[in-house]
Formats: structure tokens, C-alpha cells, sequence
């Protein structure tokens, strides 16, 4: 059984832990940083659609000539129930990604800056350990263990390493969406747009959504609430959803998996340890994102680690910096996000279609997200409260 | 002690696609990721049934909870 020790232990090879482990390098050269991955790459297996905005993304890695681009998206097709096409956002809008390659790039970057990066390596205990922790771990070379004088929990959805720190990181089961995806090819759609397909016979209390990888071939998926979908998983709305609207496609690769709807859980932080990303629910509660988002916060988690080793102080108290900080970054906004999706949950498939073809009748230039809600707020005024939340 | 649940959850590893989507579902922390697959641990789980719908491909079950069944005079 091995023993080894290092400054910060990130659980989790994801955006958010790679980003946490380069940053905590950048900010301190001598730190001991360690990634411990579970699985045997980087960035495999995808359980995600892959989609990302192009400004948050460029704050992390260069997109000019990138290999971990698959397509780049100028603008958003919204069907309504009945099929009625909205388009919006003509412009820079974002990339569909290569997670094969992305995670690898940015594990690259925090290798540059000194971090090691070890896959096929989980974490199955963590305790605390003095003024750190010691976690034990499971590889191809057997058990071992790891003291380490801080933890970043980075491990994703089905994070642990929260619940083992005493955090509370459980998941009501109506802010979960269950997903599934295909990679579908041989379909006709325009490339270089997203589609977000909405309705309670399409996928209740989500979306399904096409995400091209290039021309003819689609990440196609959709999330949905299990409680409001009749007993049958996910994988069969997709099956029924690919039947009805890409009949002839090829399905050369699947995927499933959960995305909490939620907003970041009350404590983010405890003695010596921080969680990040979806370990955090820091996912935006609208669209499901949470590739930037977890990257930013993995930002903030590793220069608050590095600063909080520095000052021989990693009290839960003097980590608290870490979680107001990320409330003001992003946190509150996903709380408003998460007003408006109650609000629009409440609303039926007449309601959209009837929302659908108004914007329609706004000038193409003129659609934005602001007109758009402003819409629906003449239509159904007791979206107003929410509204005012939002807005103020 | 603790009376035990009349069904319990368990997971079909042949269906199971191991994404861990149901581990933040369960109050009282019963599932698990081993290396060997998903894991529901039947002392743990209350039967409280949360994690079986949102399973994206119905890999959860409800099934008798067999420890009570251990418990069971033989016939």
C-alpha cells in the first residue's frame, strides 16, 4: 500500500478540477498539486452535450485553431411545441465542443504549470487528517493513500467528497434532469445552429436539443423531470424523440447521464476543503450548463487555496471568501435563473407556441432574450413577481 | 435498531450505464461507485424509492428487501 503527500488534492479530472489545479499552480510554483481521475482518460467517456458559450470558454483556453472545436455556432433555433421555428442570436454564439480533446488540453496546461494529473485513480474515503486531510485511493497499483493539506472536491455529479466532509450536496429529485444523447449521422439541419426543442410530449420540464459535431452529424439528446414523464426513462423519450424527427439517421454513439437544476448548495466549504462545479450544483438552472461555469469556480477554488496554504490559514471561516465571491460571480444569478425556470414550468405547450409565434413577429435583429421574456410577461402578467426579481 | 424497510432498491448492472446520476438522489448516501459498477448498499437504503424514476435508462428497481427475508424461520 502506498503513502504519499502533496499540498492540494482535486478529486476530479473535469473542466473544473483541471482549471482549479492549473490556477493553484499559477498562483503558487511550489505547491505539490495532484488530480486524481477515476477514470482511464481525461475527457472519456462524454456524458454531456458538449455545448459552451464562446466568451467564457476563451477565458480558460485560446479557441484560435483549437482541436478541441467540433463546430462553431452562430446562432439559436428554438422549436415551440407545435414546430414553429424562433431563431435568435445571429452572431458569435458559442462552440460545440471536443470533450476527448478539451479536458486533455486543459490538463495539459496544468501539467505545464506543475500539477500531475493521475487517471484510473479514484478517491473511495476521505478523512481528516490534523490540519489536512488523508484520502484513500484505489488505482491500477492497488490501495494507497494521499495526505494532503487541502482538498478541491471536484468529482461531479455524483460527488462524495462533499457528503464524507459533512457538506449537504443531495439532490431533490425534481431539480434533477436525466438525460440521454446519441451522436446521430446522416441528418440534414443547419450546421452551424443549435436547436433547443421544447414541450411536455418532447421532453417534460427540460428540452431535447440538437448540438452539431459537423456537417451531418449531431450530438441529439434530450433532459427531462422523471416525475413528470410518466414512468419512462429518458432513454426512451429519446428513442421515441430520433424515431419521430431523425427517423434516418445513423446512432453511432450514446450517452446518459443527470444534470442538477439546481442552485449552489448552501456551503460550499468546510476546514481545509472547497467543492467546485456540478460537485457544488454550480450549474446554470436555465440551459443546464455547466462546463464555464465549473471552470470558473474551479478558478476561484484553486487562487483560494493557494492563498489560503500561503497564510497558514485554511479555517472554513477564511474559505468563506471562496463561496461569497462565487455567489457574486455567478451563484446569485443562478438563483434568479432558477425563479424563472418555477415560473416557466408552470406554463403549458399553448403557452409556447402562442410565445413562439409573437417573436415572430419581432424583427430578427430585434430578438433578444430581453424582448423575448418581455413577450411572455404581455401574455401572462403572473410572471411579473418573477420578473421583478429578476430584473431588480 | 432500525426497522427495516419492506423494499429496497437495487440496480441491474446490465442496464446500468454507471453515470451516477442517482448518487446525490439518495437521502441517506446508499449507492456507491466501485470499481466493480454501482453499488446500492441494502443496510443503508430506506426504500424510499427516489432514485428509481429519474434512472435514465430504468436500471433501479424495487425489490423485497432480502435481509428481511433473511430473517424469515426457514419454511
Amino acid at each position: 500500500m502506498s503513502e504519499e503527500r502533496c499540498d492540494i488534492l482535486v478529486v476530479g479530472g473535469g473542466p473544473a478540477g483541471l482549471v482549479a489545479a492549473r490556477e493553484a499552480c499559477a498562483a503558487d510554483s511550489g505547491l505539490e498539486v495532484l488530480v486524481l481521475e477515476r477514470d482511464r482518460a481525461v475527457g472519456a467517456p462524454v456524458r454531456c452535450g458538449e455545448g459552451v458559450g464562446s466568451k467564457g470558454v476563451a477565458e480558460f483556453l485560446d479557441p484560435a485553431g483549437a482541436n478541441w472545436i467540433s463546430r462553431r455556432i452562430t446562432r439559436v433555433i428554438f422549436w415551440a411545441p407545435d414546430g414553429t421555428e424562433v431563431r435568435v442570436a445571429e452572431g458569435d454564439v458559442g462552440y460545440i465542443l471536443d470533450r476527448t480533446r478539451f479536458e486533455p488540453a486543459l490538463a495539459a496546461d496544468a501539467g505545464r504549470e506543475g500539477a500531475e494529473i493521475r487517471t484510473g485513480t479514484e478517491v473511495v474515503g476521505i478523512a481528516r487528517d490534523g490540519d489536512g486531510w488523508i484520502a484513500r485511493t484505489r488505482g491500477p497499483r492497488g490501495e494507497g493513500t494521499v495526505r494532503a493539506r487541502f482538498i478541491i472536491g471536484a468529482d461531479g455529479v455524483e460527488s462524495m467528497i462533499g457528503r464524507w466532509a459533512g457538506l449537504d450536496t443531495r439532490v431533490p429529485s425534481r431539480d434533477m434532469e436525466s438525460c440521454a444523447q446519441y451522436v446521430v449521422s446522416g441528418i440534414e439541419f443547419d450546421p452551424d445552429a443549435i436547436y433547443l426543442h421544447f414541450g411536455d410530449q418532447i421532453a417534460p420540464g427540460g428540452y431535447a436539443w440538437v448540438f452539431p459535431k459537423g456537417v451531418g452529424v449531431a450530438n441529439v439528446g434530450l433532459g427531462l423531470v422523471a416525475l413528470k414523464a410518466d414512468g419512462r426513462p429518458a432513454r426512451e423519450w429519446l428513442h421515441a424523440y430520433l424515431d419521430r424527427y431523425f427517423p434516418t439517421g445513423t446512432r453511432t454513439g450514446y450517452t446518459v447521464g443527470g444534470v442538477i437544476v439546481h442552485t449552489t448548495v448552501k456551503r460550499t466549504v468546510t476546514d481545509g476543503l472547497i467543492l467546485c462545479g456540478d460537485a457544488a450544483h454550480m450549474i446554470n438552472p436555465l440551459s443546464g450548463g455547466g462546463i464555464v461555469t465549473g471552470m470558473k469556480a474551479g478558478r476561484l477554488a484553486g487562487r483560494t487555496a493557494a492563498s489560503a496554504l500561503r497564510d497558514h490559514d485554511t479555517s472554513a471561516a477564511r474559505l468563506q471568501r471562496y463561496h461569497s465571491e462565487w455567489m457574486s460571480l455567478m451563484g446569485d444569478d443562478h438563483e434568479r435563473f432558477y425563479r424563472i425556470k418555477e415560473a416557466l414550468n408552470k406554463f403549458d405547450d399553448e403557452f409556447y407556441n402562442r410565445l413562439a409565434r409573437t417573436v415572430n413577429g419581432i424583427a430578427p435583429d430585434k430578438r433578444t432574450l430581453g424582448r423575448v421574456f418581455a413577450q411572455a410577461l404581455m401574455q401572462h402578467p403572473s410572471l411579473l413577481p418573477v420578473a421583478a426579481r429578476y430584473f431588480v | 435498531m432500525r426497522r427495516l424497510p419492506p423494499t429496497i432498491a437495487v440496480v441491474d448492472r446490465q442496464l446500468c450505464d454507471e453515470c451516477g446520476l442517482c448518487m446525490p438522489l439518495c437521502p441517506p448516501a446508499a449507492i456507491e461507485m466501485r470499481r466493480e459498477g454501482l453499488v446500492v448498499f441494502a443496510e443503508t437504503c430506506t426504500g424510499c424509492g427516489k432514485c428509481i424514476a429519474p434512472c435514465p435508462v430504468g436500471a433501479l428497481l424495487m425489490v423485497p428487501n432480502p435481509l428481511l427475508a433473511a430473517t424469515l424461520p426457514a419454511a
